[in-house]
This record gives C-alpha cells, sequence and structure tokens, in this order.
C-alpha cells in the first residue's frame, strides 16, 4: 500500500526532502534489533510505501513536487541526487518562473486553477506506478503563500478526484511572532478550506518544535534544517511500519481526524450530559490517542495510563479511543522509541490566538484588497471565521 | 450408513427407514443433530432443544458460518432465530413464546425446521452456499445480501441514550473503513489481472484458458491441495447425503404428521399438509378463483355502465383516457425499473467465475464484463438520485424545524 506525497511550496519541499530522507535512513539502518527477516521485511514495506523501484537500483521517491520559483526544488533535487542513496524523479516536478509573494488568494484562485491540469497529470503518474493506492500526503505550510493558497487548492482537487483515497496535510503552523503580516488570515483561510477536503490535519507548530531543539538538543543556532529534520525524525518514526492489531503493515491514520463537525445544540432541546468543569482546566481532553513504539522492550511496556477514561470525552471509551502500534524494530539507532499522535484539544489555544488576531486584522478590513483582487470576498472569509469557530466550540466542549 | 440398494421392502427396513431417513437428512444440513435428538424432540423432550437452536440458527443466517456468529451465546441465537422465522411468516405463536435461554420447545422447533424445509428450497440453498470454488469469483448483484440481514455483531446492546457526537464518530469511523476496503479491492483486482495474464495457457479447461488463485496455489503447494481434495470429498459426501434424503423423505413427512399430532391444539397454526404444496392450497385457489370471476363481472358492468352514459363525450374522454393510460403505463414502467435492481441483467445473479479473455477471443456464455459494469452504473445513478432526493427532504425538514424556533441561527455544516 504506496502513499502518494505532494510537497508544496518552499516549506513543504524542504521538510519533505528530510523526510523522506529519514525513513530511508532508517530502513537501511543495519542495527535494527530485531532478526535479519523482521529487518527485511520492515525494509520492503517502507520501500513499497514510500519509494518506487528504477532500474539502475536506485529507489525513486513517490513524490510530486510543487512550487512557484525553481530555486527551491532544484535545490531539493539535486540534494537527494547527491548522496546517491535515493532521489526524487525529475520529471515528477512543477515550477514556475514567478512567486506568488505570500498572497494566498493568488495562489487559490490563480496559481490553482492555471496549473491544475499540469499538476493532477503529474500526481496521477505518480498514482498509476503503485500497486496499490493508500492514500496521499501533502506537505505545505499554513501561512505561506504559494503553500497554503495553492496547497489548498490542491488538495480540493484530490478531494473531487480521488474521493476514495484517504489524504492526510501535514500543516506547519507559523511561529507567534512570525514575519508575514497576513499570516493569520492566511492561516485561517488554509485552515478552513483543508478542514472541508482533507480527512487528516497533521499539525506542527514551528514554536514547539524550536523549544526542542533548544531545550532537548542544546543547539545554539537553530537553523531551519534542524527544525526540519527534528520533525522529519517525528514523522518517520509515526510512518514506518508497525504491527497493528489486525494485521501488519497497514498504513493506518487517525479516522477521527479533523472532518468531525458539531452544531450548537438548538434552544429548548436538553443539552447534552454534563461534563464536569473543571476538567478543562486540569486535563488535555482527547478525542483519540495513538502511542507507536519501537525498539527494545515493547511486548512488555505498559501503556495503563493512557487508558485512564479522565483524559478521553465522555462519549467515548478508552478502548475506542487509544491504540498502540508496536515494533521491535527500532528507530533510526534509538534503541527504544515512542511517539504519540493524540487527536485533543492541545491545538485550542493556539487556533484560537489565530484566529482572535485574523479577526481583528478583518475587523479593521486590512489588507482585505490583497485578497479582494483575486477572487477571495469578504464571504470567504465569514464562512471560514464560523467554521473555525465551530471547530474551537466543538473542541471546547469536549 | 451407507447406501443400499432395496429389492423390498422388509418390516425391518420399515423400522429402519425413518431413522436413515433422517440420518440422511442430518447429514445433509450443516450442523445437523443426531437422529436420536429428532426423536427426543417429538417428545418435547428439553435437552434436544439446544442443538435444533443452534441447528435454525445456522440454517437461518446468510452466507457461511463465520467465527463471530457462532461465537454468539445460546440466549442471543435463540432470539436472532425467534425474529428471523417471524420475519420469514412462520404462522406459529408457540415458538414465540418460548424461553430465550434455549432450554425448551425442542418439538417446536422440530416443527419450524419441517416448515422451513417443506416451503421452499432450503437444502438446496444450503448446499449452494457451502460450495467448494475453485475460480476466482465475484457477485455482479447485492440481492441475497440485502433479501436477508445477517445476525447482530455480537457486543451490540440497546442503549438508551446516545451522544450525537458518539454517532458522528462512528460516522467516520464507518467512511474510513469503507475506504480501506476500496483500497484493499482495487489492489486485489490488480493482482487477479496479474495471475490471470501471467496462467495464461495452463488451465486443461480450453474455454477458461488461464488458472484462478485456488488452482495455482493447488499447483504450488501440495498440503493445500489435500486440503482441497478433502473439502471437495465432504461436499460430495453431502451431495450424495442430499440424494438420499430425496429417496427416503416421504417416511419423514409422515412421521412429521405424528408430531404434529403430539402437538396441543392451537388455533393460529396452519391446517397440516401432508405432502410439501399440493391439496391444502385447493381451497384457497377455489375461492381466489371466485373472487377473480368476481371482480371481472364487476368491472365489465361498470364498462358498460360509462359507455353507456358518456355517449355524446366520447372524442374528448377516448383521448383522456388514452392519455391516461399512456401515463399510467409509464409510470408502472418506472415502478417495474425501479423495483428491477438488475437493471436489465438477465443472467442468473449470485457469484460469477471471472475469466480473462482475449480480445479477439469468441464469446462464452455468462456475462460480459462491459454489461456487468452498464448495470452496476445504471443502479449506481439510480441510487444516488434516490440519495440526493432524501437529503433534499431532509434539509428541508430541519430548516423547517430551525424556522419554527424563534431566535436561533441555522448554520449548514460545510458542504462535503
Amino acid at each position: 500500500m504506496s502513499i502518494v506525497t505532494v510537497q508544496l511550496g518552499q516549506c513543504g519541499n524542504q521538510i519533505g526532502f528530510e523526510v523522506f530522507d529519514a525513513l530511508f535512513s532508517d530502513s537501511h539502518c543495519p542495527q535494527g534489533l530485531c532478526s535479519k527477516r523482521e529487518n527485511e521485511a520492515y525494509q520492503a514495506s517502507c520501500k513499497e510505501r514510500f519509494f518506487s523501484e528504477e532500474e539502475n537500483g536506485v529507489p525513486i521517491a513517490r513524490a510530486v513536487l510543487v512550487d512557484m520559483e525553481p530555486k527551491v526544488i532544484n535545490q531539493t533535487l539535486s540534494k537527494a541526487a547527491h548522496s546517491g542513496r535515493w532521489k526524487y524523479d525529475q520529471h515528477s516536478c512543477f515550477c514556475q518562473k514567478q512567486g506568488s509573494g505570500n498572497n494566498w488568494a493568488y495562489g487559490y484562485s490563480v496559481h490553482g486553477p492555471r496549473h491544475k491540469e499540469s499538476i493532477m497529470d503529474l500526481i496521477q503518474k505518480e498514482v498509476e506506478k503503485c500497486d496499490s493506492l493508500s492514500g496521499f500526503f501533502i506537505i505545505m505550510s499554513m501561512a505561506g503563500g504559494t503553500g497554503s493558497g495553492l496547497g489548498a487548492f490542491v488538495t480540493q482537487n484530490l478531494q473531487d478526484q480521488y474521493s476514495n483515497s484517504l489524504k492526510m496535510n501535514q500543516i506547519i503552523w507559523p511561529y507567534g511572532t512570525g514575519e508575514v503580516i497576513v499570516q493569520n488570515y492566511n492561516s485561517i483561510l488554509t485552515l478552513s478550506h483543508l478542514y472541508r477536503s482533507s480527512d487528516a490535519l497533521l499539525v506542527h507548530e514551528n514554536d514547539a518544535i524550536h523549544k526542542i531543539c533548544a531545550k532537548l538538543m542544546n543547539i545554539k543556532q537553530i537553523s531551519f534544517r534542524d527544525i526540519n529534520q527534528v520533525l522529519a525524525h517525528q514523522l518517520g518514526s509515526v510512518f514506518q511500519p508497525t504491527y497493528s492489531g489486525e494485521g501488519s503493515w497497514h498504513y493506518r491514520r487517525n479516522p477521527l481526524g479533523i472532518d468531525w463537525q458539531v452544531r450548537p445544540p438548538l434552544s429548548g432541546l436538553p443539552t447534552l450530559s454534563k461534563m464536569s468543569t473543571n476538567k478543562e482546566f486540569h486535563f488535555n481532553t482527547s478525542i483519540a490517542n495513538l502511542v507507536i513504539l519501537r525498539g527494545k522492550d515493547v511486548h512488555s511496556a505498559d501503556v495503563g495510563a493512557f487508558k485512564d477514561p479522565a483524559l478521553y470525552t465522555s462519549w467515548l471509551e478508552p478502548v475506542h479511543a487509544f491504540s498502540v502500534w508496536k515494533t521491535q524494530r527500532a528507530f533510526s539507532k534509538y534503541e527504544k522509541s515512542a511517539a504519540l499522535v493524540s487527536n485533543s484539544q492541545f491545538l485550542v489555544k493556539p487556533l484560537d490566538v489565530t484566529v482572535g488576531k485574523a479577526w481583528n486584522m478583518f475587523a479593521s478590513k486590512a489588507y482585505i484588497h490583497q485578497y479582494t483582487k483575486f477572487g477571495i470576498e469578504e464571504e470567504d472569509f465569514l464562512d471560514s471565521f464560523t467554521l473555525l469557530e465551530q471547530v474551537i466550540a466543538s473542541y471546547c466542549n469536549l | 450408513m451407507g447406501r443400499r440398494r432395496r429389492c423390498r421392502v422388509g418390516p425391518e427396513d420399515a423400522t429402519r427407514a425413518l431413522p436413515e431417513a433422517i440420518a440422511a437428512l442430518s447429514r445433509t444440513l450443516p450442523v445437523g443433530p443426531s437422529p436420536e435428538i429428532f426423536r427426543r424432540a417429538k417428545f418435547d423432550c428439553p435437552e434436544a432443544a439446544p442443538a435444533l437452536w443452534r441447528l435454525l440458527f445456522r440454517v437461518l443466517s446468510p452466507g457461511p458460518a463465520d467465527g463471530a456468529s457462532a461465537s454468539l451465546s445460546l440466549e442471543a441465537q435463540a432470539r436472532w432465530v425467534k425474529s428471523a422465522l417471524h420475519s420469514q411468516g412462520y404462522p406459529s405463536r408457540a415458538l414465540a413464546q418460548l424461553p430465550d435461554n434455549g432450554s425448551q420447545g425442542s418439538r417446536q422447533l422440530l416443527l419450524a425446521l419441517a416448515w422451513l424445509l417443506a416451503r421452499g428450497p432450503l437444502l438446496e440453498q444450503l448446499l449452494a452456499q457451502g460450495r467448494v470454488r475453485l475460480g476466482d469469483e465475484m457477485p455482479v448483484c447485492e440481492c441475497e445480501a440485502l433479501a436477508n440481514p445477517g445476525p447482530p455483531a455480537p457486543g451490540v446492546e440497546e442503549v438508551s441514550g446516545v451522544d450525537v457526537r458518539h454517532l458522528q464518530w462512528l460516522m467516520g469511523k464507518l467512511r474510513f473503513r469503507w475506504r480501506n476496503l476500496m483500497a484493499s479491492q482495487q489492489e486485489q483486482c490488480a493482482l487477479l489481472g496479474q495471475i490471470h495474464l501471467y496462467t495464461r495457457g495452463c488451465h486443461s479447461n480450453r474455454s477458461l484458458g488461464h488458472l484462478s488463485v485456488t488452482e495455482t496455489e493447488l499447483l504450488r503447494d501440495p498440503e493445500g491441495g489435500r486440503q482441497l481434495l478433502q473439502r471437495l470429498e465432504s461436499e460430495n459426501a453431502r451431495l450424495e447425503a442430499a440424494l438420499e434424503w430425496r429417496r427416503r423423505q416421504l417416511v419423514f413427512w409422515r412421521w412429521m404428521d405424528t408430531v404434529l399430532g403430539a402437538c396441543p391444539p392451537e388455533a393460529t397454526f396452519l391446517p397440516r399438509i401432508h405432502e410439501p404444496g399440493a391439496r391444502a392450497l385447493e381451497p384457497v385457489a377455489r375461492e381466489l378463483h371466485a373472487l377473480r370471476e368476481q371482480l371481472r363481472g364487476a368491472v365489465e358492468a361498470r364498462r358498460a355502465a360509462g359507455a353507456a352514459g358518456a355517449g355524446d363525450r366520447r372524442p374528448e374522454w377516448s383521448a383522456a383516457r388514452r392519455a391516461l393510460r399512456q401515463a399510467v403505463g409509464q409510470d408502472l414502467a418506472a415502478l417495474q425499473r425501479a423495483w428491477e435492481r438488475g437493471g436489465g441483467l438477465t443472467q442468473p445473479h449470485g457469484p460469477h467465475r471471472l475469466v480473462r479473455m482475449e480480445a479477439g477471443a469468441p464469446r462464452g456464455p455468462g456475462l460480459r464484463a462491459p454489461e456487468v459494469i452498464e448495470a452496476l452504473r445504471t443502479q449506481e445513478a439510480h441510487l444516488e438520485a434516490v440519495l440526493r432526493r432524501l437529503q433534499g427532504q431532509c434539509r428541508r425538514e430541519l430548516a423547517r424545524l430551525a424556522r419554527a424556533l424563534p431566535g436561533l441561527i441555522w448554520i449548514p455544516p460545510p458542504g462535503r
């Protein structure tokens, strides 16, 4: 079951490279801490998922690279080819000569429709190379120009054309004190559009990863490369093969993703069952948690603490909300590693802050003309605000 | 109990005939109980009840037995059997009143089994279900699955109040599983295509031309071949038992009469059926015929009266009538099309073996893939139209409800 990755914009392409590199290095890591047969199965599964075979034996990443400028794509292509271990397909790239100036509307309404056929063709070619398509993984930033607007457009088209396939978007949450002044507008537009067409949104905050680099890894001068590598490491430990309860090597996704909507209760009807209000202050309530364990002693690991019902909403039993994936094969030379993927209230605060800032700007109509110039009207903004407020309310009411 | 040719029926043969008939029946049925159980059931012995409950459960469940339904408790199985019999129109109330724990009622269960056997080709259906399939098969219609919903999944219980979010979560989970299924099916199709392509020319049967997965496995793995042989042998044994049952069943039905006689009389039970089908229905048929004649007479009288009284307005009337008849005809045709799930498929329903043909090859018997695809597309379009209509109704109803509550802001969900 193969996954086709779509790397969008500068952010998407740089991260995408690191992810493939991390996956490849891990799968060819000699010290797997498991039997040879196990290691071979692991390698084969990783390879089938993310790489396709070429005549001279160099694996080719199952990826489509898209950017409006040629610089980053060329860098990415050459970095991969230079390593000699794996590479990208030269033909699976799409770029233009000019950028989009961090304008979401330009990316969504102009670049998107103009280049839709070429991009979808490239994706179709990658899909045809797969024996069986498991889904799409789209890497993009939330607040930039190309990545975000075009990414939203591309995801929508994937939803239309491949409605039966799963799509997961990896979005990069910008620094709170970011440089792009309209980043909050871009964020809310991206999120609201992706909410409608994607199956799952996997969020990484730049601020959070920055803290990891500074505090846990003690890096003095944190570059984007460091951040991307941490991110890739995290993603790799989630994406590499594991055994799930129902059989081996499924590509699993959190089914509870963001396409979960709740309408405000109609007045006059009894409200939903009460939850103790102090819960929200003490616990971060989750809809679902997934723990992935790799390496030594996985079978004896105790994950009982994750099954505490207090961690989860009242309408879902921990047995449904919590899953564990395990494999003895160690990841990337770490003797033991664990990763947690969580669909919880963790993101409510950053989302609320972003929406609040965007709303304040919108109230004074600042910079709106940049968007209306290219077809994103005020109604679209209002729709986005409504949707995101609903999401925030739903998560708060967990 | 083997087959034995009987040249004449002696007195000891008569006493053996019944147990042998029941034994043949039991060998034909899946999980068939011993003749002793049948005998005890006639006298309503409680120890015969569980085996008969389980037999009825197995017989009434659609599709092959799987671990999940077999693991249902006796109580759950008994409840399901009762509801399945009821939905099939079983007339006796006494069975519905039996306790759920499966401890009683063996005579009633025996009567129910006989009713099922008499009613339709039950054994043939069971044998068809359990057939050993050598080819790669694919269903072309959903008739079986739709007509007979299976037993409930174990562990499903009635809950008094359900959080709507839980329902939404379940819907999401269902959608997710559905998509996984689609992806797996596509993978399976691709792989089947490869196997069929690679094994071209290997099959001894020229009209098939290539091997199926089972046949390929047969060649690769001798252990698998042995297991297949065992399955074929046991299927043969069941078929032979079925033939033997066919020859001997008269004895069984005569005995069932005595079982029925042993029952206390019950007002809701249908009159006794001596042979499957025939004589008891005759008075009913006569009544039906009489009613039909009456109806015909009434219609003629009406028509004559109508024609006589409308002499001067005949031209417009006949035009109007023709238009009406046309409209009714169209409606009926549309209704028929809507009911005909096959959308034009004239071949029999049920699974078909997949055979890959070369482009110019002469056409063999059976369906062609483009025809099936066309028929399925028609069905899909029809179902989508129905879905859209129902969704529209739902939306309008919700909007109406929202309007009824003042001060409420109605935010429809973002389209999907």
